[in-house]
C-alpha cells in the first residue's frame, strides 16, 4: 500500500518518461511519429496476403478479422520483450539515484499502452471506411478490455523485467517465447478453429480470452459473453499479483546486480 | 526515533557477494556450477549514528572504505544486511547528475524529466523553472537540444535541478568538481545558503578542504567501520596523520622491495 502510494507521489515522472519516450523513439527518422501506424499496418498487409490469398482461410474480411486482435496482440507482446529490458537498460539511473523501481515497467507498458490507443483511431478508421462501421453498445466494452489487458500486460512486465536482472537469458529466450505464443493465440486464426481437444489449453493461456473480447467487440460487433471478461479479470488479477510480489522482493539487490 | 535526528543509523552490516566468475548465462549456470566462486566482502560492520535536523555532517575516509555504501543506504539505492535506518523527511541525493537527460530534447523539456524522476510534481517543477534556468546560466540556449551542449553546460544544467529540489535531507557525493572555477564558487554559496536554510546535509569527500568549511560535525571511516566521530578539524587531523603514516608504511615497503631485487640482481 505504501508503494502504491508512492508512486502516485512519482506520477509526474511516470508522465514525463512517457512522453520521453513517445517523442524520442522516431527522433531522426524520415516518417518519425508516423511509424507508430506505419508498423502494423505493413504486418497486417503481409499476414494479410499469406492466410487470406496463399492460405485461403474463408474467413470473411479476413484483414479486419486479423487487425481488430493484431493490434492489442502488439501492445502485449511489446510489453513483455521490451519489458525484459526495463531495468536492466536503465541500469544508470537505477544504480544512482532512488525512486520506486516499479516505475521503470509502469512507464514502459504505458506507453506502449499509448501507442495502441493512436493505433486504435487507425483501426475505428478502417473499420468505417470498409463500411464495417461500429456499434455503439459493444463498444462500451472496450474502455474495460484494454484495462484489463494493460493490467495483465504490466503483471508481466513486472515479472520478466525483475528475473532479467538475475537471468540475462530471458530477454533473448522471450523474443522467441512471444513468437509461439502468438500461434498459439487465436490471433491469426478463430478459437472456433482449434481442434475441440485442444480447447480447454488454449483458455489456460491469458490472451485467448482478451483476443477474443476485442473480436467480438470490434469484428463480430457483440458483447463479449460474461464468462469471457470473468476470465480475463481473474486471469490479468492473477499475473498483476504475481508480477507485483516477485518484483518487490527481487528489486532490494537490483543496484548489486546490474 | 528522536525528535531532534533527521537520521538514524543502527548497526549496519552490509557485505557485497563478489564473484570470481559469474555465470549469468543458462549454459554457464548450468555447467559451471562449481565454477561460481564467490566471496563475501564486509563494507560496513556495524555502523552507527546520528545526523540531527539542520546539521551538515561529513564522510571522509580513503577509497572503498564504505562512505559511498553509506550514502547509497540512506537513500534506499541498496539495503542493509542488519542492522536499521531511519530517515525523516524528504531525501534528494546528488550522486548522479543528469538522470534520464534525453540528448534530442530541449533544456526545458529534460529539466522536467530530470526533476521528477526527484519525485517533484508538475506544480512544483514549474514554481522552480526560472530560478533553475537562471542559476545554470543558460538562459539563451535552454529551448535548444541538450544534445549540441558543451559537456560543461551539460553538467551546469544538471547540477541545477539537482540543487534546486528543496529537499529536506541532501546528500552529496564529490560533486563540488562542477564546471569552471566561477561556476563552482555560485554552487558552493549556493550550498551555504541551503545550509542556512536548515536542511540537513550529509556529503561525502576526500577533500577534506570542503569538509572543513561547510560540516559541524565529521565521521572518519576506515574500512567499514566508524573509527573516529568530532569536530571537522580535530577528525580531519587525525585523518591527515592517518594517511602520512599509511603513506611511509608504503614508501617503505616499497623501497625495502627495491634493496631485495636488486640484492637478487647482483
Amino acid at each position: 500500500m505504501k508503494t502504491i502510494k508512492e508512486i502516485i507521489g512519482y506520477r509526474e515522472m511516470i508522465a514525463s518518461l512517457v512522453r520521453r519516450d513517445l517523442r524520442g523513439r522516431y527522433k531522426g527518422s524520415v516518417l518519425g511519429f508516423f511509424w507508430t501506424f506505419l508498423n502494423p499496418l505493413l504486418q497486417l498487409s503481409v499476414y494479410t496476403i499469406v492466410f487470406s490469398k496463399i492460405m485461403r482461410n474463408g474467413i470473411e474480411d479476413y484483414y479486419l478479422f486479423l487487425f481488430v486482435a493484431l493490434i492489442p496482440w502488439m501492445f502485449f507482446s511489446t510489453s513483455v520483450a521490451n519489458g525484459c529490458g526495463a531495468v536492466t537498460t536503465q541500469a544508470g539511473m537505477v544504480k544512482k539515484i532512488y525512486f520506486p523501481r516499479q516505475i521503470l515497467p509502469i512507464e514502459l507498458v504505458t506507453s506502449q499502452f499509448v501507442n495502441m490507443l493512436f493505433s486504435m483511431l487507425v483501426v475505428f478508421l478502417i473499420l468505417i471506411l470498409s463500411g464495417k462501421g461500429l456499434s455503439l453498445k459493444p463498444l462500451m466494452f472496450l474502455p474495460v478490455i484494454m484495462l484489463i489487458e494493460y493490467f495483465l500486460a504490466l503483471g508481466m512486465a513486472l515479472l520478466v523485467s525483475a528475473l532479467t536482472v538475475y537471468f540475462r537469458d530471458l530477454e533473448y529466450l522471450m523474443s522467441v517465447l512471444i513468437l509461439a505464443w502468438q500461434f498459439l493465440t487465436p490471433v491469426l486464426y478463430s478459437i472456433e478453429m482449434v481442434p475441440e481437444n485442444m480447447k480447454t489449453y488454449f483458455y489456460i493461456n491469458p490472451m485467448t480470452s482478451i483476443i477474443i473480447a476485442y473480436r467480438d467487440i470490434l469484428y463480430y460487433k457483440r458483447v463479449p459473453e460474461m464468462n469471457t471478461l470473468i476470465l480475463a479479470v481473474v486471469v490479468a488479477t492473477v499475473f498483476m499479483v504475481l508480477g507485483w510480489n516477485v518484483f518487490s522482493r527481487l528489486q532490494k539487490r537490483f543496484a548489486e546486480y546490474l | 526515533m528522536k525528535e531532534e535526528n533527521a537520521i538514524e543509523v543502527k548497526d549496519v552490516s552490509k557485505s557485497f557477494i563478489v564473484f570470481k566468475d559469474r555465470g549469468t548465462t543458462l549454459k554457464e549456470l548450468l555447467l559451471f556450477k562449481n565454477r561460481r566462486e564467490y566471496a563475501e566482502r564486509k563494507v560496513l560492520e556495524n555502523i552507527s549514528f546520528e545526523v540531527k535536523k539542520g546539521e551538515t555532517v561529513g564522510l571522509v575516509g580513503q577509497n572503498g572504505c564504505g562512505k559511498s555504501t553509506t550514502l547509497k543506504l540512506l537513500t534506499k539505492i541498496i539495503y542493509p544486511d542488519s542492522g536499521s535506518i531511519e530517515v525523516r523527511g524528504r531525501v534528494s541525493s546528488l550522486l548522479e547528475l543528469g538522470a534520464g537527460f534525453h540528448p534530442d530534447m530541449t533544456g526545458r523539456e529534460n529539466i522536467y524529466i530530470n526533476a521528477s524522476i526527484f519525485g517533484l510534481k508538475k506544480k512544483e517543477i514549474d514554481k522552480r523553472l526560472k530560478t533553475i534556468i537562471q542559476f545554470s546560466e543558460l538562459e539563451d540556449f535552454i529551448d535548444n537540444p541538450v544534445r549540441t551542449y558543451s559537456s560543461g553546460m551539460y553538467m551546469r544544467l544538471a547540477f541545477a535541478v539537482a540543487i534546486n529540489v528543496d529537499a529536506d535531507i541532501l546528500l552529496i557525493d564529490e560533486i563540488l568538481s562542477v564546471g569552471d572555477a566561477g561556476f563552482r564558487q555560485k554552487c558552493y554559496e549556493k550550498m551555504q545558503e541551503i545550509k542556512e536554510k536548515g536542511t540537513t546535509i550529509v556529503l561525502v569527500s576526500h577533500s577534506t578542504d570542503q569538509v572543513e568549511e561547510l560540516c559541524d560535525r565529521c565521521y572518519w571511516i576506515n574500512n567499514g567501520r566508524i573509527v573516529m566521530e568530532g569536530k571537522p578539524e580535530e577528525v580531519d587531523e587525525a585523518y591527515y596523520e592517518y594517511l602520512e603514516a599509511e603513506r611511509e608504511r608504503i614508501e617503505e615497503k616499497e623501497r625495502n622491495a627495491e634493496i631485495e631485487n636488486q640484492g637478487s640482481n647482483q
